[in-house]
């Protein structure tokens, strides 16, 4: 038999199936562990030596180096909840292994994978529709409650987990505090507009809500004032330097005595810049390149804070929350140079404090929107990186409540559901779609299970419980049983009950994104049977240099 | 599947530990750095010399200044290290009570991971724990009045008493006190004590310790530019500048082509002139002194000397600068044709250039009401002042964190043992099985008073039994502690040995919430490299890169 040859390795049918399912199967045991209240960190270390201590499953998988290029597939999956959604990156992994798995299976007893895959399109299409009619609940049926307890079931599985309360009121206010309605109605919550700084030290209990925004630096001359009230403020993207021509461009000078005017004239440019600034009113400026010291002397002559090096990212925040322009040039259509006043942008109260050992700047009761500033405290630096990420999870989450106003309850809870609801689905089918979605109502139990798992509880006999409480919900007439729906697990007594009443709530989106995802990366990966991995090309003979 | 090659998910030169045996290997590390610093608690603590690559030594018994230097592979060690830097940044005392305390929590941990109770239930429990630490600590705080410098002066001298300055008395006591005093600046309500920037501490080498000084003024490594300038000026009027007074060529590119052989003398002419115009600016308001943090060129020298008898310091450091602005009242100034009399500093008593050593020092002193100062230190070698230097800052931060937060807790060991009694009836109310380690980590707190013990060489069973007895009962034995120097037990109020409440605090937490990160790890993956730049999912990718615009004038 003839062959076309290719350089490098094939791998066909079956085998790359199972290589791949193999891989994929081995990355969700890896962060296995780390789902749910019970779940525990993972420490993680480059070859510089740097560590990383982390529960979230797309920081674990984005700095595992994975090489699988099945596996890395699974890697962009955790990623993509973690843009989309901010949570459930872990269990986004562990549910498309798990589908895979099954269909790994039902591919072994030939049937084909096209069937699986529309069997699970199929499944995925019933379960969104189950979780939007029958299981989510709008914010207003819950109460004030709601984006608390969401908020502390995101944190519930991070190290956050035993200061829940203190930090889930933190992360709701701020969440509050930058809540718009926008011209169509819609709900928007700018995750950026909450601001996260670390400094170690002190203990996490000491964290705080700056209800502002802070820069971490301080004014750039010690005679500035540290406060100031009803602040304007200029933000101002170029260099208070002494003005210079730009290079290439040489002057002539034909009589010497010129030469000292330059002199004179470069330092008067920047001086005539900061006058205007100063007499437009200005009087906190903001600047993202740097200021001479020179000129630094009229700004503290006219009490004025100044502050240079400002990152460019925090500058556009400013502007945007007090309603400033960031002013590039001061060049107008006239040739002149000149500084509205309708450039400033307004604060109440400006002033620098001191935390830990640096010096931040806060700005407080901007013009425009509120901007929330979290100062986070904790033992060290690994600590801090940990609780910010959680604290970003927990954002993202109340975000999508907000937004969405849709929740559902957590613990397993939706997922035994769905399962019932599939299983009773697939009943109803002739087709070979029904044993793959047969599968993917089994699959998704594989969330509880670790959940129990974890917390070192009897999974089995948990599961069956609350398919008992499910499959009477589904099938009651009465209220009272049908509140059955809600019904999760209870991991520290390793018990069943109303995780809707316990408050471990989930936003809808989230688990309705994270089935999608997951989803999706399995019939992705399901598709493949054929994998070519080219030999790398030969070296050319060497380069003349 | 069974006959093919192994699929490798991960690179292969990734290390992996899991489960029990991370946790394991963790305890171990972090008991391991705890180990290194325990011999230099208290006063009968021994120093360390560390050598290191470059062949200096380091001579000390500061936690932090140990373990900084000390260079560790495993993760968790480094965290044990970075609690230390934490803990010397925010209080600046108590760096070696923290290593021992976390290292003590984890061990404690070890028994009730081996029953199988699960890391985060031991989590709760500490977090728990910590909460009613914090409560009680707060309770027993003895507010203190910071206006008596009696009372001042005991603290810091009870925080100094380990340390290897405590030969010398209440030297190092005497200068942390003085100096924060001076750095003392009410605003309102907010108070600044800043000694990182306005306390400054030089060490010279040579001299007797008893030299040691908090000026009232600051002094500065500089000598006067020129032989003939005056060297002690009574009442100077000072003038800070940070421009040099030299010719400078302009920021644009400027090129001069000469056709006229006068055109080239008068342009030299011009140089001479612009110095010349600067100094008349300066001697305008009748400087005595001219201190500049730039160069000053000869010509600029010889003007100055000449016609206004001044004395002239260049290349002084911008912080130097920032603090003699402070101490004489003067605004430093960048353009001299700018400078008015409300520019120049009056407030200094005495301008005075001393040799002390080999080196030249300009010492501004004698002021009025100074708020930032020098500290100078003088001793036999550079390994003896070095080591004092970082007694004297843990002083300084006793000493800031007591005018911070006057409250004073009982030290040597007697709050520990306070809170390890309050905690272990506190845990009879606890229901479950948290009940266990929040029962360990009272006893875990009493590593402080054994340690102590036992670096005294007491007869630790014996001693800790008798003062466990003694705090038995809430609010009786509450300061009766460890006597470092005899081992013995002792009314910590006879002895004076008290601790800021701020340091034991921060202590406590951090300490215990370090412990929590490093038990809830079940996995370590170590070996792996450095992820490229652009990988896929970089959530804020390219965020610094972009610009708002075009920018043709910068």
């Amino acid at each position: 038999m003839s062959q076309v040859s290719i350089l490098g390795n094939r791998e066909q049918g079956q085998d790359v199936r199972s290589a791949n399912i193999m891989a994929v199967q081995s990355l969700s045991n890896i962060v296995k562990s780390s789902l749910g209240p019970q779940g525990l960190d993972k420490m993680l270390v480059d070859d510089i030596g740097d560590v990383t201590i982390t529960n979230d499953g797309a920081t674990i998988l984005k700095q595992l180096e994975v090489q699988h290029p099945a596996a890395k597939v699974l890697v962009e999956l955790s990623q993509i909840q973690d843009r989309e959604v901010g949570d459930g990156t872990t269990s986004v992994v562990i549910l498309a292994a798990e589908l895979l798995k099954r269909a790994n299976e039902l591919v072994k007893n030939k049937i084909h994978p096209t069937s699986i895959m529309s069997g699970y399109r199929l499944a995925l299409r019933e379960s969104v529709k189950f979780i939007q009619q029958q299981l989510s609940l709008s914010t207003e049926q819950i109460g004030t409650e709601a984006l608390i307890n969401a908020a502390k079931t995101s944190m519930s599985s991070k190290l956050l987990g035993a200061e829940s309360d203190f930090y889930a009121d933190i992360v709701v206010n701020a969440m509050q505090r930058v809540k718009q309605v926008n011209s169509l109605g819609e709900v928007k919550c700018p995750i950026k507009a909450v601001h996260i700084l670390k400094t170690h030290g002190k203990s996490s209990k000491e964290s705080t809500l700056v209800d502002g925004y802070a820069i971490e630096a301080g004014r750039s001359a010690q005679g500035m004032p540290t406060v100031v009230e009803d602040a304007k403020i200029a933000c101002i993207d170029f260099n208070l330097n002494k003005f210079r021509l730009q290079m290439g461009v040489q002057v002539l000078v034909q009589d010497p005595e010129n030469l000292e005017k330059i002199r004179q004239r470069e330092m008067d440019v920047t001086r005539e810049r900061v006058n205007k600034i100063i007499d437009a009113g200005a009087n906190v400026i903001l600047c993202s390149k740097g200021i001479d010291d020179f000129a630094l002397k009229y700004f503290v002559e006219r009490s004025c804070i100044a502050i240079r090096r400002v990152k460019k990212a925090d500058l556009r925040r400013i502007a945007n929350c007090t309603g400033a322009k960031i002013v590039v040039s001061l060049a107008d259509f006239e040739g002149d140079e000149k500084f509205e006043p309708s450039f400033l942008g307004l604060a109440t109260k400006v002033y620098e404090k001191r935390v830990g050992d640096w010096d931040y700047t806060f700005i407080e009761g901007m013009k425009e929107t509120r901007a929330q500033t979290i100062i986070l405290r904790g033992a060290n630096d690994y600590f801090l990186d940990e609780i910010e990420r959680s604290i970003h999870d927990s954002l993202c989450v109340i975000k999508r409540v907000l937004e969405s106003n849709l929740l559902v309850a957590g613990g397993g809870a939706v997922e035994v559901a769905l399962s019932i609801y599939l299983d009773d689905f697939a009943r109803t089918l002739g087709s070979r779609e029904q044993l793959a979605i047969a599968e993917f109502s089994e699959a998704l139990l594989v969330i509880p299970k670790t959940l129990a798992l974890n917390a070192a509880k009897d999974a089995t006999d948990l599961i069956a419980k609350m398919r008992v409480f499910h499959n009477a919900a589904q099938k009651a007439d009465d209220e009272q049983k049908k509140e059955l729906k809600h019904s999760g697990l209870d991991l520290i007594n390793g018990k069943i009950r109303n995780n809707l009443k316990a408050g471990v709530l989930e936003p809808a989106m989230s688990k309705i994104k994270s089935l999608k995802f997951a989803t999706e990366a399995a019939i992705t990966i399901l598709r493949i049977d054929d994998m070519i991995r080219l030999a790398p090309k030969e070296e050319e003979a060497p380069r003349r240099v | 599947m069974s006959n093919r090659a192994p699929v490798y998910i991960l690179n292969q030169s990734a290390k992996r530990e899991q489960g029990k045996n991370a946790q394991a290997a963790n305890i171990k590390a972090a008991r391991a750095v705890s180990d290194i610093v325990r011999t230099t608690l208290g006063p009968k603590s021994m120093l360390k010399m560390l050598l290191d690559p470059m062949g200096g030594i380091v001579l000390t018994n500061d936690g932090n200044a140990i373990l900084r230097e000390i260079d560790v592979a495993h993760p968790a060690a480094k965290s044990m290290i970075e609690l230390a830097r934490a803990q010397d940044e925010e209080v600046g005392d108590g760096t070696t009570s923290v290593i021992i305390l976390a290292g003590e929590i984890l061990t404690a941990v070890e028994g009730f991971l081996e029953r199988e109770i699960h890391p985060t239930v031991i989590v709760s429990a500490y977090f728990k724990a910590l909460e009613e630490i914090v409560r009680l600590t707060e309770t027993l705080g003895e507010p203190i009045d910071v206006k008596n410098d009696a009372d001042l002066f005991k603290i810091v001298s009870s925080c100094i008493g380990t340390k290897f300055s405590s030969k010398w008395g209440s030297l190092i006591v005497d200068l942390a006190v003085k100096a924060v005093k001076t750095v003392y600046k009410k605003d309102g309500e907010h108070v600044e004590i800043d000694v990182k920037r306005y306390a400054k501490v030089e060490k010279i080498p040579g001299g007797l310790l008893e030299d040691c000084v908090v000026l009232d003024g600051v002094m500065f490594n500089k000598d006067v530019t020129h032989p003939g300038m005056r060297r002690i000026i009574k009442n100077p009027r000072v003038v800070l500048l940070d421009c040099p007074l030299e010719y400078k060529k302009g920021e644009s590119m400027t090129n001069m082509e000469f056709t006229k052989e006068e055109d080239f003398k008068k342009a030299l002419a011009m140089e001479e002139d612009e110095v010349r115009k600067c100094c008349e600016d300066i001697l305008r308001v009748k400087p005595d002194v001219v201190i500049t943090e730039k160069g000053v060129s000869d010509i600029a020298q010889h003007y100055l000397l000449k016609f206004g008898n001044c004395s002239v310091i260049r290349r002084a450091r911008k912080t130097d600068n920032n603090r003699i602005a402070r101490v004489t009242g003067a605004t430093i100034v960048n353009r001299p044709e700018e400078l008015q009399e409300s520019d120049v500093g009056t407030k200094c008593g005495l301008f005075e250039v001393r040799k002390i050593g080999d080196d030249y020092f300009s010492f501004m002193v004698e002021c009025e009401d100074p708020t930032a100062c020098s500290i100078i230190l003088r001793g036999a070698s550079k390994d003896v002042l070095n080591e004092i230097e970082r007694n004297l800052h843990d002083a300084l931060g006793v000493a800031r964190n007591v005018m911070l937060n006057p409250k004073l807790i009982p030290g040597g060991g007697a709050v520990e043992m306070e809170l390890s009694c309050r905690l272990l009836e506190f845990a009879q109310n606890i229901e479950g099985a948290q009940q266990w380690p929040f029962k360990a980590l009272a006893s875990a707190l009493e590593v402080i008073p054994r340690t102590l013990a036992q670096n005294c060489g007491a007869d630790v069973v014996r001693v800790l039994t008798e003062l466990r007895a003694k705090h038995a009962v809430a609010g009786e034995g509450l300061h009766f502690g460890i006597d470092g120097n005899s081992g013995k037990i002792a009314d910590m109020r006879e002895s004076n040995v008290w601790d800021p409440l701020a340091v034991k605090q921060q202590t406590f937490k951090t300490a215990i919430e370090s412990a929590c990160m490093l038990l809830r790890i079940d996995d370590i993956v170590s070996g792996i490299k450095k992820q490229r730049k652009e990988a896929a999912g970089t959530r804020f990718a390219n965020d610094e890169e972009d610009t708002f615009g075009d920018q043709r004038d910068g």
